[in-house]
């Protein structure tokens, strides 16, 4: 009798998949993940379609990162199964995420400060031309190809010959997308990526966000700014102690029962608060 | 400060340490600048632009690079060389056994590294007294003769004022390493980790691989080194990485590559090496003691550290 609960979560999870729409480009099922004692990610389920905004929300240390780079591949989780495109699949690094279409552009924004724009975007990439398998820099391939990534996603940098440590807070996000773009990325991260902007910059992160989404990719979009989350996003979830506890479409909720979610005010979250 | 003069700041005191080296000799003891002294400095300075560059390259490659074993590769490679041919391998096989040699304990180095996450500079020191160690102990503190006079004649040889090994082996490798890291993916693979390791690993380059080769290389260098030694004295002497370390490091630090990674190159650090044996020439050829020698390049070395530290703090 001890396998019955194991058999109806399997049932379950089983129905759950069925259910799922066919065109959920990401299936995330019963996905944990363990750091030694502590548990930053348990049982949590989630699909990611094409063309749309997901946000992820939810308290500090709540676990969307952590959840993040398990999609990223930059975490193995500790239980559960993610499928990709129709494939099962079991990243081993943030390689085989991006050969699946997956990249990330994480809260501390991954850049190298002492490369140039174009360095940056084709970093583990570059276009080259082999002469006796020595790979030559095809630098003025490159510079074309970034002046049309910039242009694609309307974003200014004056000077990409520029060392990106020169360049602002929204520019360098610039450099991060349009490095996701160039890989031809399926299903775009993003971990709080208003977080250190002014305004203005915001503005123009939340536009790429759209216009990435409207491309026909996928975009998950972590964020503590319940407004930035309104405007962009067209289905949250949020996440507490680990667990996912909600899921709402935009039209269906408001900013007050969010909050409410996040902040654990709402009867949805005690679920979580069960030890 | 100015924020562009700050980045340059090494590059600019090397070239304010050039010209006030020339300069005061040039007032002083105009005798010293001839060509004499100019094969002179870059036959010393062969073995060190070597070491210096191998160096250079792991310092740039960050994840707190650094070869101290330089100096005990370059002395071991030329004992197990002149061993090899003792042991019947026919001389042609010189350069290429020194060579191999200094592969190998440079893959050690890399090895313990990259695969063990030892700190390079413990793993270093360590095999630097393990290299030099055997080293005398192989040759019992002796010199082992028997050098080719193939080997001896190109080691000799001179093009005008320019010795042949630093025509044939120090500008080779200098304009093939500098073409690599300028004009090649590898290039920026190296600076990219070097600047910050996370992103580099995040960007899917294979950074424990890159770091392994280029120990490997510090340790190629050094053996070619080691090989140098030989075809210039004629026999291999278990000392002769004595201070190349030490010397090494200095160029490195004076040539403007930042002790914490991501930025530098083998221009600076190359013609660090020939100020740093400039300056050991001149001050020998003026009859200045060999101790005081070694504590000037050691001087040099604090004001380079000083000088990084200051011009690298970010902000
Ligand atoms: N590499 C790690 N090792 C140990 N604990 C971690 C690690 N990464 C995250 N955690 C823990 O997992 C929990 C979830 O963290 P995180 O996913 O970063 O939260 P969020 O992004 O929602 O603020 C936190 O308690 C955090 O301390
Ligand atoms: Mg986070």
């Amino acid at each position: 009798m001890a396998q019955l609960p194991a058999l109806v979560d399997g049932v379950e999870r089983l129905t759950d998949m069925m259910q799922a729409p066919p065109d959920a480009f990401v299936q995330a099922r019963g996905i944990g993940k363990r750091f030694g004692a502590l548990t930053a990610l348990r049982d949590v389920d989630i699909d990611i379609r094409a063309g749309e905004v997901l946000a992820l929300l939810g308290d500090n240390g709540a676990g969307k990162t952590t959840f993040v780079k398990v999609l990223a591949g930059a975490h193995v989780p500790s239980d559960g199964t993610l499928r990709i495109g129709g494939d099962t699949v079991r990243f081993a690094s943030p390689r085989d995420a991006a050969d699946h279409g997956v990249a990330t552009i994480y809260q501390e924004l991954a850049l190298s400060e002492n490369l140039k724009v174009a360095e940056n975007i084709f970093l583990g990439h570059e276009l080259v031309r082999p002469v006796l398998g020595v790979p030559f820099l095809d630098r003025a391939a490159m510079r074309a190809r970034v002046r049309v990534l910039l242009g694609e996603l309307d974003a200014h940098i004056p000077d990409i010959e520029a060392p990106v440590g020169s360049l602002s807070g929204g520019q360098r996000q610039a450099v991060a997308i349009a490095r996701a773009l160039n890989l031809d990325a399926r299903l775009i991260i993003m971990d709080e990526p208003t977080a250190a902007l002014a305004v203005a910059e915001t503005r123009k992160v939340l536009n790429l966000t759209r216009r990435l989404a409207e491309s026909g990719r996928a975009v998950v979009i972590v964020s503590h700014n319940i407004a930035d989350v309104f405007e962009v996003a067209d289905r949250m979830i949020v996440f507490r102690r680990g667990r996912k506890i909600a899921e709402r479409k935009r039209a269906e909720t408001d900013p007050d029962e969010i909050v409410a979610l996040i902040t654990g005010a709402h009867p949805d979250a005690r679920v979580a608060d069960q030890p | 400060m100015n924020h562009a003069l700050r980045r340059n700041l090494v590059p600019v005191m090397l070239c304010v340490l050039w010209v006030a080296l020339l300069g005061t000799l040039a007032a002083t003891h105009a005798w010293i600048l001839s060509p004499r002294t100019l094969t002179s400095v870059l036959q010393f300075a062969t073995i060190l632009s070597l070491a210096a560059m191998g160096m250079g390259l792991v310092v740039i490659a960050g994840g707190a690079g650094i070869d101290l074993s330089v100096g005990g590769t370059i002395s071991l490679s030329a004992v197990l060389g002149m061993m090899g041919l003792g042991a019947g391998l026919p001389g042609y096989w010189l350069p290429m056994v020194c060579l191999g040699c200094g592969v190998m304990l440079g893959l050690f180095n890399g090895l313990l590294v990259t695969r063990l996450g030892i700190l390079p500079l413990i793993v270093t020191l360590g095999t630097f007294y393990l290299f030099s160690g055997l080293a005398l102990a192989l040759t019992g503190g002796g010199a082992i003769a028997g050098v080719p006079d193939w080997a001896v004649g190109w080691g000799r040889a001179r093009w005008g004022a320019l010795p042949m090994p630093f025509i044939t082996v120090v500008l080779p490798a200098f304009v093939l390493l500098s073409g690599l890291m300028a004009l090649t993916s590898w290039g920026r693979w190296i600076v990219a980790m070097g600047d910050n390791e996370r992103a580099a690993r995040l960007a899917g380059l294979p950074v424990d691989r890159v770091r392994l080769m280029l120990y490997a290389l510090s340790g190629a260098l050094a053996g070619l080194g080691g090989f140098i030694s030989l075809a210039w004295l004629g026999s291999a002497r278990p000392n002769i990485g004595v201070n190349v370390e030490l010397e090494a490091l200095t160029a490195v630090l004076l040539g403007g590559v930042a002790i914490t990674g991501g930025r530098g190159g083998l221009v600076g650090v190359v013609s660090a090496a020939l100020l740093v044996v400039m300056l050991r020439t001149a001050l020998l050829q003026i009859g200045i003691n060999t101790v005081w020698q070694t504590g000037a390049i050691g001087a040099l070395l604090v004001v380079a550290l000083l000088v990084n530290r200051f011009s690298n703090s970010r902000g």
